[in-house]
């Protein structure tokens, strides 16, 4: 839990930064003014250095205006995307969130009667219906397979993670604090294929196919989070290592004259001190599962299709109005990026071999 | 390595420690599953691409060894010799069009009169968070012909026709350029601009003082001390760029008519499509050897043109 509050620290201090930036901008630009009427700033430097920092913003601004555009095209209402005249829409036509609700559907818990038999009488239970979001009322009718999808991948994901989880920490564990056989070789070839294995994954499904299919696996969503967790084993254990080597032995060693066992030490001090590495492994890990395509697509089938699968079977179905794709596509990775851009400093922090700080 | 070794020294030395082979029981597991997943595939691709293995005869265990067949059908097709030949155009257009779209956005938010620069990376990053097949499905809908494709709305407001970008050829493999650039240039960004920030602030006064104009330092002053750096991560995206499946498999699926098949989309398609996996096996492991060997060349150059600069 202490993991969030930190993060919550951290982008609390963000916004006060992000809401600060106005007003210290502002201040510069007085200063600057100041400097310009008493001659001390040539006016010439200042519109050059304004002229450039406005080239600068309109490159940023263009690298980036492909998301802009999906989220235009997310907001738009349906027929006016399709049928839009030509020309760049900066703002939607007829913002709505239609397609949103399409995408999400209604969020409907139904009632459930519960019937106990108390000693010869009856008693029933009727739990009431729960309607968070109903979308007929908003006039969508029919709706996308998004929940199915996201069922599918969380029962993809987390036993990817949990898996995952209990390969790579003890791993790590004996990696980084004892001495064995072969343990510079696991290390070596983990480092290694953390370089060159990246691209393999689609080179060797054929015979990952034919065999999972010979196992009777094929279609199999644990199977499939296994192979997952296989994968992620190498890199993670790498850098769950590395971090833990930036523990100070010297806690480990006070532990031990004050007569604690391994276990409690490995409990109490390591797990404890490495958790923004575990924070770190734990997200990548997820994300390993959640936005997996190729072996997952070519495994599953369509009942069992994960959030990306779903996603790639809407790709030239010309009966989905791009509006609706592109609200899908945002529904789907928004909380992905999310997730990296907060975490990103804590990914850091777990990426960066052995700090100590936070 | 040395606070580690001395961290492993010191923990094994102490009396609570006794017995030898007991972490590797913990090493094992992730171990074994991970080779159970990455070097029996590997293995068994390898038997596979000696057999003439496919769906209705394999999964009744019924495949032939066939020797070398697979491969000499392979190597004497002339369509794996256009994708052998597209993959190698694709790495030579990509990368480069990759380490200048990286240098120039690098050069841009590392410019001393640009002010907000901090800003202007963690947006430039952005890209970096999200899922590939997100970015490759929203490209294919920017190359699309219908009428939302951004990629037509900018000819057309640029005055120009609309283009068919995904069933014309060549039109196609500039749609994956742009589109492989797009996905690269975080990676490319943060190597270069952690290389222009290392770049002596000495040299470039000295040279100012000598009269060098803005191209004169780029290119004796800049250029020199960031080449190692970029040269390095052209190599790591080059591997990238040899690799690339999702991007033609989801926006064309390597066509028009197979003639934009990458390596790796090849051999896919070769073995899903067409129901060959013996072959589809070759093709890979002939993508794999070829990487690998590409690979170990520009190890060993790096290492070369290291002692070079040394000496």
């Amino acid at each position: 839990m202490s993991v969030i509050s930190d993060i919550v620290a951290e982008l609390a201090d963000d916004a006060r930064a992000a809401a600060m930036a106005p007003v210290e901008s502002v201040k510069d630009a007085k200063y600057t003014l100041e400097g310009i009427r008493e001659g001390r700033v040539s006016p010439a430097t200042v519109l050059k250095t304004a002229g450039i920092t406005l080239g600068a913003a309109v490159v940023v601004a263009l690298l980036l205006f492909p998301l802009y555009w999906v989220a235009v095209g997310a907001f738009s209402g349906t027929g006016a995307s399709l049928y839009s005249s030509s020309g760049i829409r900066l703002w939607p036509a007829d913002p709505t969130i239609e397609p949103f609700l399409w995408v999400i559907g209604d969020l409907i818990v139904p009632s459930y009667r519960i019937s106990l038999g108390l000693g010869g009488y009856e008693v029933f239970l009727q739990t009431p219906e729960l309607t968070f979001l109903d979308v007929s009322q908003y006039g969508v009718t029919e709706t996308s397979e998004f929940k199915r999808f996201f069922a599918n991948s969380l029962t993809v994901a987390i036993p990817t993670v949990l898996l995952a989880m209990c390969l790579i920490v003890p791993s790590a564990y004996a990696l980084s604090r004892r001495q064995f056989i072969g343990r510079s070789k696991v290390l070596y070839g983990y480092v290694l294929f953390t370089q060159i294995g990246g691209g393999l994954g689609v080179a060797l499904l054929i015979a990952l196919y034919a065999l999972f299919v010979q196992f009777g696996f094929n279609d199999s969503k644990l199977a499939l989070s296994a192979y997952y967790a296989a994968t992620a084993v190498p890199f993670n254990t790498w850098l769950l290592k590395t971090y833990m080597d930036g523990i100070p032995v010297s806690y480990e060693e006070a532990a031990m004259m004050d007569g604690a066992p391994s276990w409690k030490i490995v409990t109490e001090i390591i797990l404890p001190l490495s958790k923004a590495g575990l924070a770190t492994v734990f997200i990548f890990t997820f994300l390993t599962g959640w936005t997996e395509f190729v072996v997952a697509q070519t495994l599953l089938s369509t009942d069992n299709y994960t959030l990306p699968v779903g996603l790639y079977s809407l790709v030239g179905r010309y009966s989905i109005p791009w509006a609706r794709f592109s609200a899908f596509a945002l529904t789907f990775a928004a909380p992905i990026m999310l997730i990296y851009l907060f975490a990103q400093r804590y990914i850091e922090g777990g990426l960066s071999f052995g700090g100590m700080e936070g | 390595m040395s606070v580690v070794d001395s961290a492993v020294e010191r923990v094994a030395d102490s009396p609570v420690v006794s017995k030898d082979d007991l972490p590797l029981l913990l090493v094992l597991p992730g171990l074994f599953v991970f080779l159970a997943f990455m070097l029996f595939p590997v293995l068994y691709l390898v038997y596979l691409s000696f057999t003439n293995a496919e769906p209705a005869t394999l999964f009744q265990g019924k495949e032939q060894w066939v020797g070398l067949a697979n491969y000499v059908t392979v190597l004497s097709d002339g369509q794996f010799w256009n994708s052998m030949g597209v993959t190698w155009l694709f790495v030579a257009t990509s990368v480069a069009l990759k380490v200048l779209v990286g240098l120039g956005i690098g050069l841009v938010v590392t410019g001393e009169r640009v002010r907000g620069k901090r800003f202007m990376r963690a947006l430039i990053i952005i890209p970096l968070g999200l899922p590939g097949i997100f970015t490759i499905t929203i490209w294919r809908g920017i190359f699309s012909s219908a009428e939302f494709g951004l990629a037509n709305q900018f000819l057309r407001m640029a005055g120009l026709d609309s283009v068919a970008w995904l069933s014309e050829r060549w039109m196609a493999f500039l749609a994956y350029n742009v589109t492989e650039a797009w996905l690269a240039y975080p990676f490319m960004v943060i190597i270069t601009v952690s290389a222009l920030q290392d770049v002596s602030e000495e040299l470039h006064e000295a040279a100012m003082i000598d009269g060098a104009g803005f191209f004169a330092r780029f290119l004796h002053v800049t250029l020199p001390s960031i080449k190692r750096p970029v040269l390095f991560a052209s190599i790591l995206t080059a591997a990238a760029s040899f690799q690339q499946f999702l991007i033609p498999y989801v926006f064309n699926q390597g066509g028009p008519s197979r003639t934009n098949e990458l390596l790796i989309v090849y051999g896919y398609r070769e073995a899903f499509r067409f129901q060959k996996y013996g072959e589809g096996a070759a093709i890979m492991l002939v993508a794999v050897a070829v990487i690998g060997v590409f690979m170990m060349l520009n190890v060993k150059k790096g290492q070369l043109a290291d002692g070079v600069d040394d000496a």
